[in-house]
């Protein structure tokens, strides 16, 4: 009995909270976007990824939120697409692999080149610094200061540290979705 | 074209007034596909606007990259959209835009994704779509979807997938090796369809070894298909095979294909016989079940299946017309079939196997629907018709008046051209039919749209009109198409019309008025040439007319171009010199038949018909060229200053052809030197040859200058060695001879196979014998074609005729003779002289041909058929007209030597010296039943330089006691009666008259009178007595051996007897 009120009671709430976000995944090459959007929409982890050739276009339903999400191949020959698909998206997500030193400075010039273009000002940015499960990886705050985002001030910018591996910080813990509801709510405070 | 064939839909709709598409503006699409980038997409209104972008295209409508690239990313973002017939849309979207976009390789992923996806309905289109963007970066992306996808549960995703590879093969042909393990499952799949196409994938993957696919095959034939469509596969296989292998019909593959005849279902039975009678091997006996089931389907009630059996049978009719003509009842009921189609080749099958009785009836039936079928089939049925004329030639009335009909009646150009190609080649054939020809052709001249084919007739008019009975009839039309045509044809007319002046003194006079006002033409091509002729034609001599108006020119276009540009890159003050120029091949059409490109068995769809020969002569023409430009590009040749190539002989094999190593020999012939070519082949994959090249005896008279050699000879893959000769001696008579003990000289290095790595480093030395070169007269004669033999003759002075008469005893019919004749002679049949006339026991055949690239040699051979007494065979008179009196008497003797090994006389051996032409010995054995039964006697023979105006002397050098020894022998026929000799005996001939004079005793200058006791004595003794003679040693060694033991075995005989 009390699951039927449950379900008329959700029924009703997605009627009042029946949402559509198209997002656009970005990033260098095995930051783990793809793995990213395979964890978010079914949960499951795989080490063995092949290189996104182009673009993969998901929707992911969570409760009452339907989330298309754009996952843009991140190798160099990709990346003057990245600003079509960007184009007109509610959120921008870009994806960081914080334990790879190394390509840090790229991951900051191509996120700050990205944000540079016209069609795109004002889009809302999230930056995931993946795989925090390593060691070395950098946390939140060396992470915005390394991909210097204190710079970006004509929109919302927020940062995480996630691990798709350990699923910290997704999917798992219930904090994932307040994320993206926080996530939410930034994009339609706009 | 296309932009044609758009405004004629356009033309068709906006009447019906249906298509709403009609007045589509490119731009204005291109700007509503911004609607893709809107989200919830709207499935319905995309679907219509993608609709509207292919339409475009494919009405022609052209889009630059910028905007493909911009309405391909637009059509991108519809891969949110989970709708079938959008996703579907998408995809053509994709396969249309794919060749005009840029980075459409962005999809591969969103492809792969749906490739694989649970629902089955998009999944083949996606993977055919993502083969049409895949490329070498891409491929190894997708290839482990691609492997799953050719193993699939689902027969349409894999034959998708199976069809893809074969289209990727042409992009990757190594990876698709790769996915051999998965087509080979494939075939054993249950779908006919997965079956069928996983069996042409492993074909195609095995195509290049020919092992692989002898296995391929037999492990199917022996586990049978259940695939009706693999199983026709098979057959073409399996045929292919046996025409690549040249097995022959008692191939086990040709029992596969004859078990098939008798197969269930239809499809695989025509299959069967379609490949039975496209084997060239077979004979009437394997072809009559192949036949009779095509005869069955002819009665078949679906038309398809007429169609393909009597399709099949006409081209049957070509090659064994016998085997169809079983079929004549059948084929009769098809002529009046309802499918003109069927009709068409139903008669024109009927015409190829029917009698000469009935050939009317037909050609009445078929014209009465010329007007109802297509120009491909009209084609086909004027194809019948010119084989009918060839086997029928006194119907050539009949068939003249059909194909006038046609042509007077509407038709495209491929048609037209078909036709006069014919009304050409039948006036070729036919001399009879000649004027009824040129008639029909100034008739389709006067209402002609076709620039080249009216051109073609003018010329055609030019050569043939000015030698029939009344050339002024042709005059008007000509005249006609000055007035009436435009530039290109008026052009032709005025040649045309200049070789009539030329060649008919008696019209010459109003020629001259017409090129006249031809001169005042608009045209700068027309006035030019009107104003060249006539001042030519009004000097009005004979010989100027051939050479600058009838004579055709000469040389090779392709080395008069390069001879043109090398003289303006080098500025000069001597003028340009035409003579310097190579001499173009003339076409040997009899032997270029066979070098046509053999029918493929799997794609033998064009009609035999259409089969055009044109691009294998222009190979041929310009195969001289480009040895040229090979030889040119080796500096040892440059240096020794070569000059033009005069000629290329053909390859000759120098090896059999399944041997370890092949090597061709190509004689490059110079104005001084000789280079030899030899193309040599590697087939042992575990080998490598280096440092290759060719040591040999070199005849007399020659040097050897240099050798190119070879530095690396990989597996299979062709390369030359070159060695070069110097003619030392310009004594005509020394230029022939015989390269012999050919070595060829490599050092062997081992390899992997595979891998083609070196082994080993060192190598060893070896080296494998070749067969002889010989160097021919032919070899140095170039040919020419001198449309007017007559005058060409007149113009050299029978002063310098040598006539010579030869019995070709070995031959019995005229045009096999006047083949070798050509062969040995390697010169150009004149005015069509190689075709002799059906039942003519007589004939005379015109050659020409330019010796050594300057001495013009004519030749004029009479032939008759030996029909008298018991001797037959074919006479042959030749005479020989040459500027160079030399070249004529060298001509005339090589082609004794030649009489005489080709036809030995009995019991008498004659051979010219190897460094003297003019010094000939002979050997004869003693007849029998005289006193000289017992022995061999040798002699010699001097000619004169002019022989054979001069006739030559005989001198007996064994002891015979008939004749003095080394004393000029007096017959009738030698040297000591001049003014009893006759140019026309030949060598054999001369030896045969004294071979009877010796056993006469009438005494002569330089006899002998000795008893018959000394004579029986001397003949034993001269075999010991020749074997001192070392000229007689050399050049008789198979006597010479003889010789010895003939000596041991008397000596036995006298021990015997003391």
């Amino acid at each position: 009995m009390i699951a039927i009120i449950n379900r008329i009671l959700d029924w009703l709430k997605s009627l009042f909270w029946k949402e559509e976000m198209e997002l656009t995944l970005v990033g260098l090459q095995y930051s783990g976007k793809t793995t990213f959007v395979n964890i978010i929409s079914s949960g499951q982890f795989c080490e063995d990824m092949i290189p996104t050739v182009g673009f993969n276009m998901r929707k992911v339903v969570k409760g009452n939120v339907t989330i298309k999400i754009w996952d843009i191949g991140g190798q160099p020959r990709f990346r003057s697409m990245w600003e079509r698909y960007c184009r007109g998206v509610n959120a921008i997500i870009y994806m960081v692999d914080a334990a790879d030193h190394e390509k840090i400075e790229a991951s900051r010039n191509e996120l700050h080149n990205l944000l540079d273009k016209p069609q795109l000002s004002g889009i809302p940015v999230l930056v995931l610094g993946n795989k925090r499960d390593l060691p070395n990886a950098l946390n939140e705050k060396e992470l915005i200061e390394q991909m210097n985002l204190a710079a970006i001030q004509d929109r919302e910018i927020c940062c995480y540290s996630v691990s798709c591996k350990e699923k910290d910080n997704i999917g798992k813990s219930p904090d994932f979705k307040i994320h993206l509801l926080i996530f939410h709510i930034l994009v339609s405070k706009i | 074209m296309k932009m044609y064939q758009k405004r004629e839909k356009k033309d068709d709709e906006d009447a019906a007034g249906s298509n709403p598409f009609s007045k589509l503006q490119k731009t204005a699409v291109l700007q509503e596909a911004r609607v893709f980038n809107e989200t919830p997409v709207n499935a319905r209104k995309c679907a219509l606007i993608l609709t509207k972008i292919l339409y475009l295209i494919n009405q022609g409508e052209t889009l630059s990259t910028q905007e493909a690239t911009d309405a391909f990313f637009n059509m991108t973002k519809l891969f949110q959209s989970k709708d079938t017939t959008l996703r579907r849309l998408v995809y053509i979207g994709i396969k249309e835009l794919s060749k005009l976009a840029e980075n459409v390789y962005v999809v591969t992923s969103s492809l792969t994704t749906d490739m694989n996806a649970k629902e089955d309905q998009c999944r083949p289109s996606a993977i055919r779509t993502l083969t049409t963007i895949t490329d070498v970066t891409t491929f190894q992306g997708i290839e482990r979807y691609m492997k799953q996808a050719i193993v699939d549960k689902n027969a349409a995703v894999a034959s998708a997938a199976l069809v893809s590879s074969l289209h990727m093969a042409k992009l990757i042909p190594d990876g698709i090796k790769r996915w051999v393990n998965e087509a080979q499952e494939a075939v054993n799949s249950d779908n006919v369809m997965v079956q069928h196409h996983a069996l042409g994938l492993l074909y195609h993957i095995r195509k290049s070894d020919r092992l692989a696919v002898s296995k391929l095959v037999t492990k199917y034939i022996r586990s049978g298909l259940k695939s009706p469509y693999a199983v026709c596969m098979l057959i073409r296989i399996a045929s292919k095979l046996i025409e690549d292998e040249d097995s022959g019909t008692d191939s086990p593959y040709f029992d596969f294909i004859d078990s098939c005849l008798r197969h269930k279902l239809e499809m695989v039975v025509y299959e069967a016989a379609n490949a039975i009678v496209n084997l060239k091997c077979t004979s009437q006996r394997e072809l009559t079940p192949a036949v009779s089931v095509l005869q069955l389907f002819l009665s078949s009630p679906k038309p398809t299946l007429r169609f393909a059996a009597v399709r099949t049978l006409n081209k049957v009719a070509m090659t064994h017309p016998n085997a169809v003509t079983a079929c004549n009842v059948d084929l009769e009921n098809l002529i009046t079939d309802a499918n003109r189609s069927i009709a068409t080749l139903a008669i024109t099958t009927l015409l190829k196997t029917g009698s000469e009785s009935s050939v009317e009836r037909l050609m009445k039936q078929i014209s009465s629907f010329m007007s109802e079928i297509s120009d491909e089939f009209k084609i086909v049925v004027v194809g019948a018709t010119r084989q009918l004329c060839q086997k029928f030639p006194r119907k050539h009335n009949v068939m003249m008046v059909f194909l006038s009909n046609m042509l007077r009646e509407e038709g495209g150009y491929e048609y037209k051209k078909s036709i006069v190609d014919t009304i050409i080649n039948i006036i070729d054939d036919n001399p009879e039919a000649k004027e009824a020809g040129l008639a029909y052709l100034c008739e389709f001249i006067e209402d002609c749209e076709h620039v080249g084919l009216a051109v073609r007739i003018l010329h055609l008019l030019g050569k043939e009109g000015p030698r029939t009975s009344r050339p002024s009839k042709y005059i008007r039309f000509i005249y006609n198409r000055l007035i009436l045509e435009n530039a290109p044809i008026r052009a032709a007319a005025v040649s045309s019309l200049a070789k009539f002046g030329a060649h008919c003194e008696d019209l010459l006079h109003n020629i001259l008025v017409l090129l006249e006002r031809s001169c005042l033409d608009t045209d700068d091509e027309v006035r030019d040439r009107a104003t060249y002729y006539l001042n030519v034609l009004k000097l009005r001599q004979k010989s100027l007319h051939n050479q600058c108006i009838l004579n055709p020119l000469q040389v090779s276009l392709v080395g008069l171009e390069k001879a043109l540009q090398q003289y303006i890159l080098e500025p000069s003050v001597t003028p340009f010199d035409m003579k310097s120029v190579p001499l173009a091949t003339q076409v040997d059409k009899v032997e270029e038949r066979p070098k046509k490109p053999m029918v493929n068995g799997l794609t033998n769809e064009a009609l035999p018909n259409q089969v055009s020969k044109a691009p294998a002569e222009k190979i041929a023409a310009t195969r001289q060229d480009i040895y040229a430009e090979q030889l040119a590009a080796i500096p040892e040749f440059v240096a020794l200053k070569l000059g033009p190539i005069l000629k290329s002989s053909l390859p000759i094999e120098l090896t059999e052809s399944e041997t370890e190593y092949v090597v061709q020999c190509v004689k490059h012939i110079f104005k001084r030197h000789i280079v030899l070519q030899f193309d040599c082949t590697n087939t042992l994959n575990d080998q490598i040859l280096e440092n290759v090249r060719v040591s040999m005896q070199v005849p007399d008279g020659f040097e050897e200058v240099c050798t190119i050699v070879c530095p690396r000879l990989n597996y299979n893959i062709p390369a030359p060695t070159y060695t070069c000769l110097e003619i030392v001696n310009d004594d005509t008579s020394m230029i022939t001879g015989t390269c012999e003990n050919i070595l060829l000289k490599y050092i062997v290095k081992d390899c992997d196979p595979n891998t083609g790595q070196l082994l080993d480093e060192d190598g060893y030395d070896d080296e494998y014998a070749l067969e002889d070169v010989d160097i021919l007269v032919a070899d140095y004669m170039q040919r020419i074609l001198k449309p007017n033999f007559g005058t060409a003759w007149e113009e050299i002075d029978s002063e310098h005729e040598v006539e010579e008469t030869y019995a070709l005893s070995s031959f019995k019919a005229i045009d096999e003779a006047i083949k070798n004749v050509i062969g040995f002679m390697g010169m150009q049949p004149c005015e069509r002289s190689e075709k002799v006339p059906e039942g003519k026991s007589s004939h005379t055949l015109y050659l020409a041909g330019v010796f050594r690239g300057t001495d013009e040699v004519l030749v004029r051979a009479k032939l008759a058929v030996n029909t008298s007494n018991f001797e037959s065979g074919v006479t042959m008179k030749m005479s020989v007209r040459c500027r160079n009196p030399e070249v004529a008497t060298f001509i005339a003797l090589k082609r004794d030597y030649k009489e005489i090994t080709n036809n030995p006389i009995p019991n008498i051996y004659a051979k010219p010296l190897d460094n003297n032409i003019l010094e000939w010995h002979f050997a004869m054995r003693g007849a029998q039943q005289t006193p000289y039964e017992n022995g061999l006697y040798h002699g010699r023979i001097e000619f004169p330089v002019d022989f054979p105006f001069k006739p030559p002397s005989f001198y007996m050098l064994t002891p015979n006691g008939r004749f003095k020894c080394n004393t000029k022998i007096c017959l009738n026929t030698s040297n000591y009666h001049p003014e009893a000799w006759n140019p026309s005996w030949s060598v054999a001939s001369l030896l045969i008259g004294l071979y009877s004079f010796m056993n006469d005793d009438e005494p002569t200058w330089g006899s002998l009178r000795s008893s018959k006791e000394e004579r029986m004595q001397l003949a034993l003794m001269s075999w010991a007595y020749n074997l001192q003679d070392p000229i007689f040693v050399s050049l008789f060694p198979e006597l010479a051996q003889e010789c010895k033991r003939k000596i041991s075995m008397i000596c036995s005989s006298k021990m015997i007897k003391t």
